[in-house]
């Protein structure tokens, strides 16, 4: 192979774990019911960084997916084979 | 259906016209080269060759996804449940992560065996069960006829906006308005260069579609900003929105924490393996292009949203706040006149402000550029969806059920006499829905188009299975999909004319339950699985070579 050598599969397949047990934590902290943490708060008109609480939440959870869609893409996907 | 709609700032003068026969006189252009480079053959005229680039695959299958509820639906959501809908964009990095994690399986196996539709590979998993075939085949058309219904209309409605004092014509003794009117032009048009060209010229048309589609987006957004005082005055704004605007479940009350998670887990994944995609992961040149396209979707796509359009809801929630009349919320004047016209946000607060903010002359190309994205978005989902109706309804019915020995030309006729006939039922239900005020096909269609996501969704169990488990039987599979598409059915409103008497009232109560606790996807797609698990226990599998050699084509291994 002239490439780089991949990451062998056992690490390969701990990353994909890892980086699936992040994502899904993003699915229940961001649009799911980790919401009620900071409904209260966005409902009174709070603000994180002067922005409504709710949108910085949905944009931060959706930070956290898009890093480790980017993570994937780099680490684990770029080492498979066509 | 004549609405008093609120009047651009200024004249728009001839600038719409120029625009939009720009932008059809290139559409049917991309419609002529496709035909002039195609080769006779149904795989070609399906699958453009299955070697289409990076750049191609991304926009297809992102024009693909995107409806006319991209500019219309979504942020309409936004404008009248507030910050909560916002959630509803976190489904799209689970979509993009599926483009590579189902399409790079699916395009192994197609390549190998010659697939063409959703079908081809189920079915030959299964052990080749023609009741199998037309059960998917089945699901496709539920996903694909409401679709089609929803572009057409927005069509209706947006040259109603862009030509608010265009008159009557009168042809064979029938008055068209220039609803109508719109609905037809970009109806005709669609079925035109999908005719002519087949995929590669809906393919090249999605570029275009997604690329004026993205930048109308984010446009949107930051002409809305920048009219409301730039970002900090903006976010100001936002805070002083009413409490049930700034949080879940929203002033409708539709939005709880689960029923956003289940769309966001389960919608991302019906709406990929619905047949116009999957068939976009079988023309694909090669797996790179699957997750670089994956990587695209996953991260540029939501920024569209969220930086973008999104903001016009919430921007127009905060200047034309909704008032509610006798218990029903109703849009701001300056937006619409009925509850059907929230999703008039983006259109109405483009033409408000957009001329003020940048000028007359550029203003008005703008907004004529941010219109025609509107109608890009929804010509890009119709022909796509066209398209893959004729290869589901030529390869899994007529093929399979009605003319098995018919010849390769005969099916390719028979493909396009589907993209006429689909045009047609689908142009005469929005004709008699916008004709009748008394028929209620349109609000029934409004609802179908999240139903229509659920019954994709009925595909997903069997795909998973056939594509990472294999533990699956035929008839575990015949079962489990029958039970999903009996469990959507049950939440639609066709159900009550089914059940009388006391089992109607007890549904009903059910489904409302729990159709505000969850995706209506997701129940089907529960009890899919969980029929599909129970009988596959008991019945015979697929022998082990069989699994074998369908995992080795699915995975790629020598």
């Amino acid at each position: 192979m002239d490439g780089p050598n991949p990451p062998s599969v056992k690490s390969s397949r701990k990353l994909s774990w890892i980086l699936s047990s992040v994502f899904l934590c993003a699915l229940i902290m961001g649009p799911g019911p980790g919401l009620y943490l900071i409904n209260e708060y966005a409902a009174s008109g709070g603000t994180i960084l002067r922005v409504p609480a709710l949108y910085f939440w949905a944009v931060f959870w959706f930070a956290v997916e898009a890093a480790v869609i980017i993570a994937a893409y780099k680490l684990i996907w770029k080492g498979e084979s066509e | 259906m004549n609405l008093p709609l609120p009047l651009a700032a200024i004249d728009m003068g001839f600038t719409p016209h120029i625009v939009l026969l720009l932008y059809l006189g290139m559409l049917l252009s991309f419609g002529i080269i496709g035909y002039l480079k195609s080769r006779v053959s149904e795989e070609d005229y399906y699958l453009a060759g299955r070697g289409q680039g990076v750049l191609v695959t991304a926009l297809t299958i992102m024009a693909t996804f995107f409806s006319s509820s991209a500019l219309l639906g979504v942020p309409g959501l936004v404008y009248k449940d507030g910050v909560g809908f916002l959630f509803f964009v976190l489904n799209l990095p689970l979509s993009g992560a599926a483009i590579y994690l189902l399409g790079s399986r699916i395009w192994r196996i197609g390549r190998v065996r010659g697939y063409v539709t959703p079908a081809d590979l189920i079915t030959d998993y299964y052990g080749g069960s023609s009741l199998l075939r037309g059960l998917v085949a089945f699901v496709g058309f539920l996903y694909v006829i409401p679709y089609i219904v929803m572009q057409i209309k927005a069509g209706g409605y947006l040259a109603q906006r862009m030509f608010p004092d265009a008159e009557n014509l009168s042809f064979f003794g029938m008055e068209y308005g220039i609803f109508d009117a719109g609905a037809i032009a970009l109806s005709i048009l669609t079925m035109l260069y999908v005719l002519i060209g087949g995929m590669r010229s809906v393919a090249w048309t999605d570029v275009v579609q997604g690329i004026l589609l993205l930048s109308g987006m984010i446009v949107a957004g930051l002409a809305t900003v920048m009219a409301m005082g730039g970002p900090s005055s903006f976010f100001i704004q936002l805070s002083e929105l009413p409490p049930a605007a700034l949080s879940v479940p929203g002033p409708s009350g539709a939005w709880s924490p689960w029923k956003l998670m289940t769309i966001c887990m389960f919608t991302s994944l019906a709406t990929m393996i619905q047949p116009g995609q999957w068939m976009r992961y079988y023309a694909a040149k090669s797996v790179d292009t699957l997750k670089k396209s994956a990587l695209i979707f996953a991260v540029g796509l939501p920024c569209c949203f969220l930086f973008g359009v999104m903001l016009v809801g919430l921007g127009a929630r905060a200047l034309y706040p909704p008032s509610a009349v006798s218990g029903n919320l109703l849009p701001h004047p300056k937006i619409g006149t009925s509850g059907g016209e929230f999703d008039q946000v983006v259109v109405a607060m483009i033409q408000e402000h957009v001329p003020l903010l940048i000028g007359g002359g550029l203003g008005a190309i703008v907004v004529s550029l941010i219109l025609v994205a509107v109608m890009a978005a929804s010509m890009s989902t119709a022909d796509s969806n066209l398209h893959a109706l004729s290869a589901v309804l030529t390869r899994d019915v007529y093929d399979r059920f009605i003319r098995p020995k018919a010849s390769e030309g005969e099916r390719a006729w028979f493909g396009r006499g589907v993209i006429i006939v689909a045009t047609l039922l689908a142009l005469w239900l929005v004709s008699v829905g916008d004709r009748n005020p008394d028929f209620q096909t349109l609000s029934l269609i409004a609802q179908l188009m999240f139903v229509a996501m659920a019954f994709s969704c009925q595909l997903l169990p069997l795909a998973i299975d056939a594509l990472f488990v294999r533990r699956g039987t035929q008839a575990g599979a015949i079962s489990g999909i029958t039970s999903g598409i009996l469990v959507v059915f049950l939440f639609t409103p066709f159900a009550n004319i089914f059940l009388t008497g006391g089992l109607e009232n007890s549904l009903k109560e059910l489904t409302s339950t729990l159709g505000k606790l969850f995706d209506t996807g997701f129940c089907g797609a529960f009890v899919n699985t969980t029929v599909f698990i129970v009988v596959s226990k008991f019945t015979k599998r697929p022998t082990k070579e069989h699994r074998n050699t369908f995992a080795r084509d699915t995975e790629g291994l020598p």
